[in-house]
């Protein structure tokens, strides 16, 4: 069930900004390395170019601490000095070199970072939100625009440090009308990203095997726009909706929501820390007395 | 537009039309694997892309089970192709699955090469250190758009064209089959089909000619297989780069002579060596070749009071003009125009539709007028219908019994 108003695309231009995860400490747990899981990757990314000659892709690392901007396809000084005669950016040599220096600037940021005992999760409020401004940068830039949609290729858990960042991201997303595919390869289940393509309108995913991560890269993630309409994709099973709580950023199924702003708190606040408006703890006082004197009337006439 | 498809598709009809061996001699050639991938339909592009590392055949229930029950028909679209191409071949394994599909194996062999590894061009661009004046891409752009011009301009034999092209007028008559009408009296007058020739936009146009220009070939003793995979393969040269001739084969290079006629590469001589550098047309070959929409910048803006204005410079877009509207004056940015009922029936008597000329008006305007919806106003649009659909019942002849 599509919770977004889609909008009816004509031919199959597609833009689309992959956001890889880079996190160490994940890569760190993992059967398949890295290198292995990037070859995958970068022939998926092959196989988009080569569908359409105005297909464009982008790539954001996201990192333990920061994201970059690792590769734009649109961009012609990809073409090296050896392989000058081929517009198709064969192998990747300058998102290679990029990746690489970005992993070790990232490495150099988390050394300093001394919380040791926050879950492992890579910055994807970060990347969404610099994915999502230049989506906007390629609206502004005119008409004839390719269809842009995002694709999180995502193994670390959440982080619910980063909650209410990231329901931002899909909101703008969701108005947009940019879908988010997620294709989670982690071992726990991600809510982040289930909710972000059931709200936006995108694909999770979550493959058992990575070695056949390529198959289901381009069954189901290389579909562009115009052919989801009349082909058969993963649909989402069951959502995971839990919120995290504004006040210590842990996962709550009940708690309590400010009537003027909506945040979640789980536990009893005076003031909302968000927007500042009082909760009416006088009228809990004026509720507590009345039933109490009620009860003082009552027991009198028994007395 | 059912019949502008059909000529812009004729191109890989011709292709798919080539026996087995010499489609199969075809597919050696990785980029032309790619061309003709980028030519499918949008499903048939999937179907084979998820075969693509798959060995064994498919049962076509299961490629079935993937669409949506009202995808069926655009399944059946993209089967039937993949089947015409050559691409997917039926095979029986056992009767309990029925038929099942599998992809061509030099086809797939390529594909998968091309995906992993990328491809390389028989040619290197030259170094730009040989002193080499390359031109800008905004002038190789502005070179391409003129001997575009000139040459349709000289195909429709208006007298409007300044310059001759270099194309030889046997040539030229080859193209002009089935464009122009020999009329000993008046001269050539367009026909028909060569009115909706000129209102198809510039890529449906430059595959018209060239399939026209390869179905020549036979006479010409050119084997069509080595022209058509020259051409896919010139797609994907970068534009604005300098390429040796001395990597070309004879018959290359004569092609490469008409199509530097036709605007698609630029010819230069060096004090040692001479070059081709493509433009834009030729590198957008692939672009078209399948039906998708047209992505272009529009320059007519279409108001309610049936006045076109046309911010163009260009002869032929005037000329283009004149067959459905009234020119009324020209500026050196604009072209004032209106479209009268005077107008729309010489149109309509040159066998030009109401719906190409509302094709031609919403795929040409301007990005001003294009936000709005509709791009063009409903009374104009009304109008045109309207007068077209009264065209034969406004008099009808019939016996009168006094």
């Amino acid at each position: 069930m599509a919770s977004v108003a889609s909008k009816l695309y004509s031919d199959d231009v597609s833009l689309l900004v992959l956001l890889l995860d880079t996190n160490p400490l994940f890569w760190d747990t993992t059967s398949t390395t890295f290198s292995q899981f990037l070859s995958h990757v970068l022939a998926f990314l092959n196989a988009v170019l080569g569908l359409n000659q105005l297909n464009q892709v982008v790539v954001i690392a996201t990192g333990y601490s920061s994201c970059d901007y690792v590769y734009d396809s649109s961009l012609t000084s990809n073409v090296s000095s050896e392989s000058r005669g081929a517009r198709m950016p064969a192998l990747f040599g300058s998102l290679l070199e990029k990746l690489e220096d970005f992993i070790g600037r990232d490495a150099e940021l988390a050394e300093g970072d001394e919380h040791v005992d926050r879950i492992a999760s890579s910055l994807l409020s970060g990347s969404l939100s610099m994915a999502l401004c230049y989506i906007q940068r390629v609206f502004r830039s005119g008409h004839l625009h390719p269809q842009p949609r995002i694709l999180c290729l995502q193994g670390s858990p959440d982080g619910p440090e980063q909650y209410v960042a990231v329901m931002n991201s899909i909101f703008s997303a969701q108005r947009l009308m940019v879908p988010i595919d997620s294709c989670y390869i982690g071992t726990q289940n991600s809510a982040f990203l289930q909710q972000a393509s059931y709200i936006t309108g995108g694909v999770h995913h979550a493959p058992k095997q990575l070695d056949g991560l390529f198959q289901f890269l381009t069954t189901i993630f290389a579909t562009d726009l115009h052919t989801r309409g009349f082909v058969q994709l993963p649909k989402p099973v069951g959502v995971d909706f839990r919120a995290s709580c504004f006040c210590h950023k842990k996962t709550i199924d009940m708690g309590y929501v400010c009537s003027v702003c909506l945040s979640i708190f789980c536990e009893h606040h005076k003031k909302c820390s968000t927007c500042g408006s009082v909760f009416g703890q006088s009228k809990l006082d004026a509720a507590n007395a009345s039933s109490s004197v009620n009860d003082r009337k009552r027991r009198a006439p028994d007395s | 537009m059912p019949q502008v498809k059909i000529i812009a598709k004729n191109f890989m009809d011709m292709v798919a039309s080539l026996t087995a061996i010499k489609l199969d001699k075809l597919y050696n050639n990785v980029f032309i694997c790619e061309a003709i991938l980028r030519s499918l339909p949008p499903l048939a592009k999937k179907y084979v892309l998820q075969l693509l590392f798959i060995d064994d055949p498919v049962p076509c229930t299961r490629i079935e089970e993937w669409v949506l029950p009202d995808g069926l028909s655009k399944h059946r679209v993209a089967i039937d192709r993949l089947i015409q191409l050559r691409i997917f071949t039926e095979t029986v394994v056992d009767r309990k699955e029925g038929t099942c599909y599998s992809l061509n194996p030099t086809f797939q062999k390529n594909l998968q090469k091309h995906i992993i590894s990328g491809g390389v061009l028989p040619r290197e661009p030259m170094n730009s250190n040989n002193g080499i004046k390359l031109p800008s891409l905004q002038e190789l752009e502005t070179y391409a758009l003129q001997q575009w011009e000139c040459f349709l301009l000289q195909l429709i034999n208006s007298g409007q064209g300044e310059k001759l092209t270099g194309i030889s007028s046997s040539m030229m008559k080859v193209f002009q089959r089935g464009l122009l009408s020999q009329r000993d009296r008046d001269g050539p007058r367009l026909t028909e089909s060569g009115f909706q020739f000129l209102l198809m936009d510039t890529n449906a146009q430059l595959w018209y000619i060239i399939r026209e220009y390869i179905s020549n070939a036979e006479e010409r003793d050119v084997d069509p297989a080595d022209l058509i995979s020259f051409l896919l393969e010139l797609s994907f040269h970068v534009t604005g780069e300098a390429y040796n001739l001395n990597t070309l084969t004879d018959v290359q290079r004569t092609t490469l002579k008409d199509l530097a006629d036709l605007g698609l590469v630029k010819l230069q001589q060096g004090r040692k060596d001479s070059w081709f550098i493509p433009t834009k047309l030729a590198t957008n070959l692939s672009v078209s070749l399948a039906d998708s929409s047209v992505r272009k910048e529009g320059y007519v803006m279409m108001e309610t009071n049936f006045r076109m204005y046309a911010y163009s410079t260009s002869k032929l877009q005037c000329e283009i003009l004149r067959l459905f509207a009234r020119i009324e004056y020209q500026l050196p940015n604009l072209i004032a125009c209106a479209v009268t009922k005077e107008s729309l029936y010489n149109a309509f008597d040159n066998g030009i539709t109401s719906d190409q000329i509302i094709t031609f008006l919403q795929q040409n305007s301007h990005p001003r007028c294009a936000d709005r919806v509709p791009s063009i106003p409903e009374n104009v649009t009304d109008q045109v219908y309207t007068l077209y659909s009264l065209l034969p019942s406004r008099v009808i002849q019939d016996w009168f019994i006094a």
